[in-house]
């Protein structure tokens, strides 16, 4: 008997993918982005977090058994590459489908899997993240935000910041202080909030390219059910470490090597006939097909796990942010008229990504630190 | 070639930056350029010109500032990026009789190669009642109305207007303003590393100020390496002037690094709008396609 396999390969799924994504991607999106009304941008990347789900693409690395399609890594890098190329929208879903499903997964009652992963997979439901605090960014662990029990659950007061998708979402996941009095590390707890509701108020922040990617999230007296924490009281900062140190890096550089690799290719255009930028950009030009074999190691050593693989995984974020502004730099100084607003914006936008998603600093001391195995 | 050169600007030239530099101090003093970048100049133009500021680098007699001098004032001015032509029209009046004989502020229309061809960038075009001087050093030596152009939207401190227009530049002339303003971003730079060790020096995290912290103070370090680099970058170029491009570039792109650093440094508010780091970088981005014009037309 011959043994055929019931299970897609990566070079079948992309074919699948690609086709998809040529008949989703809305028209509208990939050709007028620049001239669409903020309202209707809105609408068109709430809409294809659906499409994803509707299309069976919504929970790409969410086991089957909750909703989702229970596919490894490569298949989710493959799919990113694909979408990056098809420039689909920036859908709202990130939050929710790569750090609140896997969270409620490892961590959550039935309940809360039962009430909160459906609408995070069919797109319906828009989280966002409120870890960050003005006095709490690199030093996550001095949030300062309390939750203070009351009947049947607790209220929230605190300020957030660096919420990504706040404007657009439905729920946010809070970490916050539960005990005065307990040591750093056992007094945070991991709450499910819900957006929709009194004391909750959400200002823009504009970032220095002029585009607003963040906001600031106040909770002034919001009350959270009892059923709406994760884990135990004080469990909050190793549920927040768990997810962080979860290698979760390889979408995101997936599409980062895609723009950057566009960039490049615009990049090579004007120094066709300059050789004083020639080995500048020829250098630019390798570490980005570098980003690209980096991905592929990573994917490939995902499987066993292995030193080789924590090692590989955990600069991508170093390396494609620390590229994508030295490509955007070369960009402007190149000094042509083509593209030039395009150079000056992405580079004022590159600025931001060595700082968030922690900053390029403390993935530093994480990769000396925790993979290195140096003396804190 | 002796080991050791003069690098310091003559008397005319420490006395002119530091006289300026107390005539910002009362005007603007450390207050952030957020409070002024996009409204009204903290500094009254009137005063600056009346006091005589303005022809700061006129020469009589083959005597005045020298380029040396220029740089120290352009540098001190360049620390606060006020939003007002007095640059352009210290070098204007250096270089043009109809410029000195105006009484108007004065700037200049540089084709920059970022910009399609006929077009120019005419730093302060904004600025109602400002005029163009068409030649500096040579050419017809008059100055125009400013055409009408299109705000430009990264350079906000210099109230850029693009527009159909051209000033010529002698080459000394040319040399003399990319230098001058390659000084402006220079002071800019020093600006950035003063915030931002006052920042690092203030900002807690881990219960430490975070310039305590190893990785931040090598930050500091580098910005205080390539702010110092891009002052003797500046200075080269206006001691000798075959180096004067290649050496205002220099000194842009290292202040360009402070700035980036500066940003770093300053973490989630490094890449905020309102905290304003970005206007001075953005000053700097714009200088650059100015030095980049003349040494084209140069």
């Amino acid at each position: 008997m011959t043994m055929t396999s019931s299970i897609e390969t990566v070079e079948e799924f992309s074919a699948r993918a690609e086709e998809w994504l040529r008949e989703n991607v809305p028209t509208r999106w990939r050709e007028n982005r620049g001239a669409l009304s903020n309202e209707e941008a809105g609408e068109i990347r709430r809409e294809w977090d659906r499409q994803l789900s509707r299309g069976g693409f919504g929970g790409l690395r969410v086991a089957e058994q909750f909703g989702g399609q229970g596919l490894g890594l490569a298949y989710e890098v493959a799919f990113a590459v694909l979408a990056a190329k098809a420039q689909v929208p920036d859908g709202f879903g990130r939050i929710g489908k790569v750090l609140v499903a896997p969270m409620l997964i490892a961590n959550g009652s039935e309940a809360q899997r039962a009430k909160f992963i459906p609408g995070i997979l069919s797109g319906s439901d828009v989280w966002c993240q409120g870890f960050s605090e003005p006095d709490a960014g690199s030093d996550l662990a001095g949030v300062t935000s309390t939750a203070v029990k009351v009947a049947g659950g607790y209220l929230l007061n605190g300020r957030k910041t660096w919420t990504s998708f706040a404007q657009h979402a439905d729920r946010c996941f809070v970490l916050a202080r539960t005990d005065v009095d307990a040591p750093r590390y056992k007094n945070l707890s991991m709450f499910l909030v819900d957006m929709h509701q009194e004391g909750v108020t959400v200002s823009d922040i504009r970032n220095i390219s002029g585009a607003i990617h963040f906001a600031e999230t106040q909770f002034t007296d919001v009350f959270i059910s009892e059923d709406d924490r994760v884990g135990e009281e004080g469990a909050g900062w190793a549920l927040a470490m768990q997810l962080l140190s979860d290698e979760r890096g390889g979408a995101e550089t997936a599409a980062r090597y895609v723009e950057i690799r566009a960039d490049v290719d615009l990049l090579l255009e004007s120094s066709g006939d300059r050789p004083e930028l020639y080995r500048e950009h020829q250098a630019l030009d390798i570490r980005t097909e570098l980003l690209r074999i980096q991905l592929a190691k990573v994917v490939e050593r995902e499987e066993d796990g292995s030193e080789a693989f924590h090692r590989s995984v955990s600069i991508l974020k170093v390396l494609w942010s620390e590229l994508w502004r030295d490509v955007t730099r070369a960009g402007l100084t190149a000094m042509v008229a083509k593209d030039r607003e395009h150079w000056r914006f992405q580079y004022l936008e590159s600025l931001a990504g060595t700082i968030y998603s922690g900053t390029n600093e403390i993935q530093r001391n994480i990769i000396s630190e925790r993979v290195l195995g140096l003396p804190r | 070639m002796s080991d050791t050169q003069t690098t310091g600007p003559s008397e005319l030239g420490v006395l002119a930056a530091e006289s300026i530099g107390e005539f910002l101090q009362k005007a603007v003093g450390r207050s952030s350029i957020v409070s002024y970048v996009e409204g009204q100049s903290p500094l009254n133009w009137n005063a600056l010109d009346d006091a005589g500021w303005t022809d700061v680098g006129v020469r009589e007699n083959g005597e005045g500032a020298t380029l040396r001098d220029l740089v120290e004032i352009a540098r001190v001015w360049g620390e606060s990026c006020i939003p007002l032509p007095f640059i352009s029209t210290v070098m204007a009046k250096r270089h043009s009789a109809a410029a000195r004989a105006s009484d108007c502020a004065v700037t200049v229309a540089v084709a920059t190669p970022t910009l399609g061809a006929g077009s120019a960038y005419i730093p302060f075009g904004q600025i109602p009642g400002i005029v163009v001087a068409t030649g500096l050093g040579v050419g017809r030596d008059s100055v125009i109305e400013v055409p009408l152009g299109q705000q430009d939207a990264l350079g906000l401190t210099l109230r850029g207007l693009e527009a159909e227009a051209t000033s010529d530049f002698s080459a000394e002339a040319a040399l003399e303003f990319a230098v001058v303003w390659a000084s402006e971003a220079v002071g800019a730079a020093r600006r950035l590393l003063d915030d931002s060790i006052a920042y690092a020096s203030e900002r807690k995290q881990f219960g430490k100020q975070i310039g305590s912290f190893q990785a931040v103070k090598h930050h500091l370090a580098n910005a205080l390496i390539a702010a110092e680099l891009a002052e003797s970058a500046v200075i080269w170029a206006s001691l000798e002037p075959a180096e004067a491009f290649r050496g205002s570039l220099f000194a842009v792109d290292k202040s360009i690094e402070v700035a980036e650093i500066a940003i770093q440094v300053h973490g989630g508010l490094g890449f905020t709008w309102e905290v304003g780091l970005h206007f001075y970088l953005r000053h700097m981005i714009a200088i650059r396609e100015l030095i980049s014009g003349l040494r084209r037309a140069s």
